[in-house]
């Protein structure tokens, strides 16, 4: 069934179709039609689920972490500020190896305030235990989102699905819903590994001393580790089952390319665009679009940037004092390559705020990287006049 | 009959272990068996940052015999709310859900979240344990903190200088089914709130004094009487509110003086008596608050 | 918890889910100082001159196994219905919930459980197993309660009693009002019944030799005094003053003696409220003369009020001086006003005479005399008869002191040897609580002298290990080793007031005692006091405080926060040591005082 939608609904479906059942949300601009869409659902008897109206997002995020440790379905959304209000609590997700699935839709941080697009809030979650997963169209984040529910109950993790701020949120797009019955198949009811349970009693999370703490961050470690062959798995049988295919990281005309453009979110389909054209010219350009990027795709990565070409990362977030974080974490990756292999790699700090990143400036990073005379240590700041 | 055979009257099952870390004379681990023993082994208990999250044993160990989910210091009623969604969500609408917390996650940090819960009318039962402090870091004040104590926030030079919050008024705005205070020195009256507590859906909220022996530089068999003294003295009344209007004291209180409650507690060991006789005062004067409620409700 | 260097990290769970109890964790080395039960001695216990174990029986009886209540009082008082109504209470004096607010009445219970026994069919004869027969001489309550506990020791007893029935002071001294002859008639069916020989009649030097009860191996003395002492007034002896004592021996064997319509009875003790309230009956109208206050009356308080309900006046501070008479017959008295000097040996202020007030008259008809007793033991061998009228005995009873030179100038007396006395004949308070109380030390006495005799005993040997407290108030069951109540580690040490955590009881007014309308009591002889309900005596008993004993009440476990202290099997309570933290709050707020604070052990 094919439907016009925009991504905020698009994502709504998505949990509607994973048959989430507790959702717990608090509203903020531009994630709230998603959970004005859930609530909808669950009042008109479309989605069985419980529906929580928070006070906050923290509060959000806690009443997921309740109901997920009682074994249920558990979705929340939010944006920005609010995603920065959960820290906190998302390492008790994560800490707590509860399968929650979150959309974020990206929103840059005040001040001052600003509500349209950059990845800073979500990466500055970087290091909370989340799954980071970055979709570049409506399709694939309904898509992604009944896989996040089957990806996070396989490996114990919380699944952060993440979207760019209008250019995806408020975009409509015609998207293909998927069977019901279809996807019962595919993401059959959760099944929770440890849970609150009267008649079996535990209690979780007390204090761990440091002779075991480390054991548990390990234990951590290895299921995000595990992630990965998870993702690509899940994205096999997803594409087996409904003929789309949403890998970690997709290589996109850059298996002979001479230069590569590294993008993530709605980026990726303007690069797209662009690297069709200039292939239409006969220019050997690619295309890597890092849909993962907790945990990190390290080796898929370099696999396909290595090789004596130039690379240009386009970061529409920034690290203050070190620069753009996708091509840093790329940078990192890549050094341990033979010295032969290493690609030139130029980063790009660009479309911070929502500022556009149309196909015109993609062209100019394209001629950019391509006369540069080294690598760039230092990013460089797109559109920006010092 | 003179003889309070109170055995008789305290159910058996004990739902809570020995072992637990909680200091000599501690009135908390009591307030939760109580507590336990009226909810039944069918209870989930929340537990957010306090000094509980010590008393309850650290991993691989718990004290209490029912689940129980340690949690951040303010989201216990979040955390609750989302457990209850959870069992509701599969049809289990008789499991008690329990959030256990201080008076820090109480009246300070994780009053947001108790407000929240407190206004959807959340379907579980929230326990303050009061010992009017940071008990558990150390006894820094809180808003639960009594005007005149030492904390080491508040050193006896400049003691604390707002008078506690009154919790109960805060959760009797919000107009939930039951608030009431209780006293581990008054086990039945306390067994019999959580039974009227059980009784009724939504949010219930329970506002326990617990005596904190090192906090409030006590000895540690003294617990029990100053909670007695607490009460007789109208510093911390017996009382019950129903959906936000109706306020009833459960008890008669003999109207002691409030000086040997003060007197017994080395953290007023500092204080002159005037300001005992300001304290005096407060008291007096909040109590004719609580027979105004009482009277006409609010 | 494992070291992570020994530890592979998939042995440790992904999230911190636990494992075990806390229960690992043996808290109760934190203690420096632990709680340990050890009951101690109720007040009333102590205060008994009886002996009975007051707190034991109220607390059987709380819990409804009255059969048992009736077992304990039994074992150390062999008449409660006769002390649940004459009785002075001493131990209600010493209630500690007197304090709190009125105390426990004691003599209610008493008598409910007294008269319950009196209403069962009559005790088994009760088989002496030993070969010794022991002799005691007055059936008053000395006498009966040493048959009474010798026979259950498992002695052969006859009592001599001279009067034609048995009963002594009970009997000869105490109106029918106080103690209906149906219930004294009852007790002495049912000591004959349980095995007692009572042989009335048969008084010693009067149908009885003293050397014929060389046949016992041991005899008490118990006949009682008998004999009034004279006011000391001008003209006494004469008509119209007579001693109350024979007065009410008169009127208890059923005369009606002549009185006249004004009657003055002299003194302030028990006999002169019995003559002041029996003359009352008789149609008089009475004044009690007593040279001190209403303070330092000896009488039974109840008593005093009882005669001022029924219309007895008082004329305190007022000494008799002389009889008047007119032709021979009684006219009045003269009184010298009184005051109150310094304390005397009795403790009580000495009555002097008034230096402003003058001597003044009472009109009267008669004039019954009752400033004390002195008994009367010119039945005895002179070497045996005390030298200050009254026997001075041991911590048993035995006649020690100056009395007894069995060896005299003729060679040994002959008659027993081993002799014992009590009662109103030896030197201790007048009240039949002592009486059964000397009655209970001889009884030991002679049991452990025959022990002694026989060589099954050492002979230096200390009664302290079977009292109650420090009177000397001795438990035969403490003596026969054989109490039925679960003794926690016991203490003898008498709990105060200040040993108790009254918070955890209710004020609960104490029943009174059920009246007589004065107008009524005073028509005949029947019972004035009708004592209290069954329901009411119940709830008395659950008025009692059970001091320093634990009832069970489970207030240490409920308020022990370390969930150390469990019921045992036997319905004691155990406190796990590895978990108790030493805190205190068990023996804090354990009501009774029944748990101590101690460093041994730790």
């Amino acid at each position: 069934m094919k439907k016009v939608m925009m991504g905020n609904h698009a994502v709504s479906w998505g949990v509607s179709l994973a048959r989430a059942e507790v959702v717990s949300a608090y509203p903020i601009t531009p994630q709230t039609q998603i959970v004005e869409e859930l609530s909808e659902m669950c009042s008109d008897g479309r989605l069985d689920a419980r529906f929580i109206k928070v006070e906050s997002e923290h509060s959000a995020m806690a009443a997921c972490i309740g109901a997920s440790a009682t074994g249920a379905r558990t979705f929340t959304a939010t944006s920005s500020q609010g995603l920065a209000l959960m820290h906190e609590v998302l390492h008790w997700a994560a800490g707590g190896r509860l399968p929650i699935v979150m959309a974020d839709i990206n929103r840059a941080m005040a001040p001052g305030w600003n509500i349209w697009t950059d990845q800073n809030d979500s990466l500055s979650q970087r290091d909370t235990g989340w799954i980071q997963l970055y979709c570049e169209t409506n399709q694939e984040v309904l898509d992604t989102t009944v896989q996040a529910f089957k990806l996070a109950e396989a490996v114990d993790l919380p699944v952060m699905l993440i979207l760019d701020a209008f250019f995806l949120s408020h975009t409509s797009e015609p998207v293909d819903v998927p069977d019901q019955d279809a996807v019962d198949r595919f993401l059959p009811p959760r099944q929770a590994r440890f849970k609150l349970d009267t008649q079996d009693p535990h209690a979780f999370g007390a204090l761990v001393r440091p002779d075991a703490y480390m054991e548990m961050r390990w234990h951590q470690h290895q299921a995000m580790d595990l992630a990965r062959t998870t993702l690509d798995e899940i994205a096999e049988e997803w594409n087996g089952e409904f003929g789309r295919n949403w890998p970690a990281v997709e290589s996109y005309r850059a298996a002979d390319a001479e230069l590569i453009l590294v993008t993530s979110g709605t980026i990726t389909s303007t690069a797209r665009h662009v690297v069709d054209q200039r292939r239409d010219r006969g220019e050997r350009v690619g295309l890597v679009k890092v849909k993962m990027f907790r945990p990190f795709p390290t080796d898929v990565l370099r696999k396909v940037l290595a090789g004596p070409r130039r690379v240009a990362v386009l970061d529409r977030n920034i690290s203050p004092g070190h620069g753009g974080i996708f091509a840093e974490e790329i940078r990192s990756a890549l050094y341990d390559l033979p010295l032969d292999d290493r690609p030139l790699l130029f980063g790009y700090v660009l479309g911070l705020g929502g500022r556009d990143v149309t196909p015109a400036v993609i062209d100019d990073i394209i001629e950019q990287t391509r006369v540069g005379a080294r690598a760039e240590r230092e990013d460089l700041w797109v559109g920006v006049n010092p | 009959m003179s003889q309070i055979m109170i055995g008789d009257l305290i159910p058996e099952t004990q739902l809570l272990d020995s072992g637990h870390l909680a200091c000599p004379g501690c009135a908390a681990p009591l307030a939760m068996e109580m507590v336990l023993k009226a909810l039944g082994p069918d209870t989930i208990v929340v537990l957010p940052a306090c000094c509980w999250s010590i008393v309850a044993g650290p991993w691989p160990q718990s004290s209490l015999r029912v689940p129980l989910y340690h949690t951040a210091f303010e989201t216990g009623a979040a955390v609750a709310s989302g457990i209850r969604a959870a069992l509701a969500q599969r049809g289990d609408h008789d499991t008690n859900v329990l959030a256990w917390a201080g008076d820090g996650g109480t009246f300070d940090i994780g009053l947001q979240a108790l407000s929240g819960a407190a206004e959807r009318n959340e379907d579980i039962i929230y326990v303050c344990y009061d010992n009017e402090a940071y008990m558990n870091t150390g006894v820094q004040r809180s808003s639960a903190t009594p005007w005149g104590a030492w904390t080491t926030t508040t050193p006896a030079e400049h003691p604390e200088n707002h008078p506690k919050k009154d919790i109960m008024a805060i959760l009797a705005a919000h107009r939930i089914p039951y608030a009431a205070t209780a006293s581990v020195s008054y086990p039945v009256d306390l067994l019999e709130k959580l039974e009227k507590a059980k009784s009724v859906r939504g949010m219930r909220f329970l506002h326990i004094l617990s005596p904190c022996p090192p906090g409030w530089k006590t000895p540690s068999e003294s617990s029990i009487r100053l909670g007695r003294m607490a009460v007789q003295s109208k510093v911390f009344p017996m009382m019950e509110v129903e959906n936000g209007a109706e306020w009833r004291f459960t008890m008669d209180h003999a109207g002691d003086p409030v000086e040997p409650y003060i007197r017994a507690q080395g953290r007023f060991r500092h204080l002159p008596p005037e300001a005992i006789r300001g304290i005096q005062g407060e008291v007096d004067a909040r109590w004719e608050i609580l027979e105004k409620r009482v009277r006409h409700g609010t | 918890m494992p070291e992570s260097r020994e530890t592979k990290a998939r042995d440790i769970p992904a999230v911190a889910v636990s494992q075990t109890s806390t229960r690992v964790n043996k808290t109760g080395s934190w203690k420096y100082i632990r709680p340990r039960y050890r009951d101690r001695v109720a007040p009333c216990n102590a205060r008994c001159p009886v002996g009975i174990d007051v707190e034991g029986y109220m607390n059987l009886v709380r819990e409804g196994r009255i059969w048992e209540a009736e077992d304990l009082l039994l074992r150390e008082n062999p008449m409660p219905a006769i002390t649940g109504r004459v009785c002075d209470h001493p131990c209600e004096e010493a209630c500690n919930r007197q304090g709190f607010d009125e105390p426990v009445a004691i003599h209610g219970v008493e008598r409910y459980l007294g008269d319950l026994i009196l209403e069962q069919p009559l005790p088994d004869h009760f088989k002496p197993w030993r070969t010794e027969r022991i002799a005691l001489v007055g059936s008053g309550p000395a006498g009966l309660a040493c048959a009474y506990h010798l026979n259950r020791l498992g002695y052969g007893v006859t009592v001599f009693e001279s009067d034609a029935q048995a009963g002594g002071m009970l009997r000869q001294g105490i109106p029918g009002y106080r103690l209906p002859r149906t219930v004294l008639d009852r007790q002495i069916e049912w000591f004959e019944a349980q095995g007692i020989e009572i042989r009335c009649g048969e008084g010693i030097g009067d149908g009885v030799d003293w050397e014929s009860l060389s046949e016992f191996a041991a005899v008490f003395l118990a006949t009682g005094a008998h004999s009034s002492r004279a006011a000391g007034m001008v003209d006494e002896e004469g008509p119209g003053v007579r001693p109350g004592l024979e007065f009410l021996r008169d009127v208890n064997r059923g005369q009606i003696p002549i009185l006249g319509l004004r009657v003055a009875v002299i003194g302030g003790g028990n006999t002169a409220m019995d003559c002041a309230r029996t003359a009352r009956r008789l149609g008089s109208e009475v004044t009690v003369v007593y040279r001190r206050t209403r303070a330092e009356m000896p009488a039974i308080a109840a008593e005093i009020e009882e005669a001022e309900r029924e219309g007895v006046t008082f004329r305190f501070l007022a000494a008799p001086r002389a009889a008047l008479r007119e032709n021979g017959v009684l006219t009045g008295i003269a009184c010298t006003p009184m005051e109150l000097g310094p304390p005397d040996d009795s403790g009580r202020r000495r009555p002097i005479p008034s230096e402003t007030e003058q001597e003044f008259l009472l009109e009267l008809d008669s004039v019954l005399t009752a400033i004390g007793e002195t008994p009367d033991l010119g039945f005895l061998p002179d070497p045996l008869k005390p030298r200050w009228g009254t026997f001075e005995v041991g911590p048993l009873n035995a006649v020690t002191g100056e009395s007894p030179d069995l060896d005299t100038a003729e060679g040994p007396l002959s008659g027993p040897t081993m002799v014992f006395a009590g009662g109103d004949v030896a030197e201790q308070p007048r009240t039949v609580a002592h009486a059964l109380g000397a009655g209970k030390r001889a009884a030991l006495g002679i049991d452990r002298a025959l022990h002694v005799a026989r060589g099954r005993a050492p002979e230096d040997w200390d009664p302290a290990g079977f009292t109650f407290g420090p009177e000397g108030n001795v438990s035969i069951t403490q003596y026969r080793r054989d109490d039925p109540i679960r003794r926690e580690d016991p203490l003898n040490e008498v709990v105060e007031a200040e040993d108790l955590n009254p918070e955890h009881f209710q004020k609960v007014p104490r029943h009174s005692d059920w009246h007589l309308r004065p107008d009524d009591a005073l028509q005949d002889f029947s019972e004035a006091n009708r004592g209290l309900l069954p329901d009411q005596a119940l709830e008395e008993a659950q008025r009692c405080f059970n001091c320093g004993v634990c009832n069970g009440c489970e207030l240490c476990l409920i308020y022990c926060p370390d969930f150390a202290i469990s019921r045992r099997a036997d319905g004691g309570f155990t406190i796990d040591m590895d978990y108790c933290k030493g805190c205190g709050i068990c023996a804090e707020e354990c009501p009774r005082g029944a748990i101590v604070m101690t460093q041994e052990g730790v």
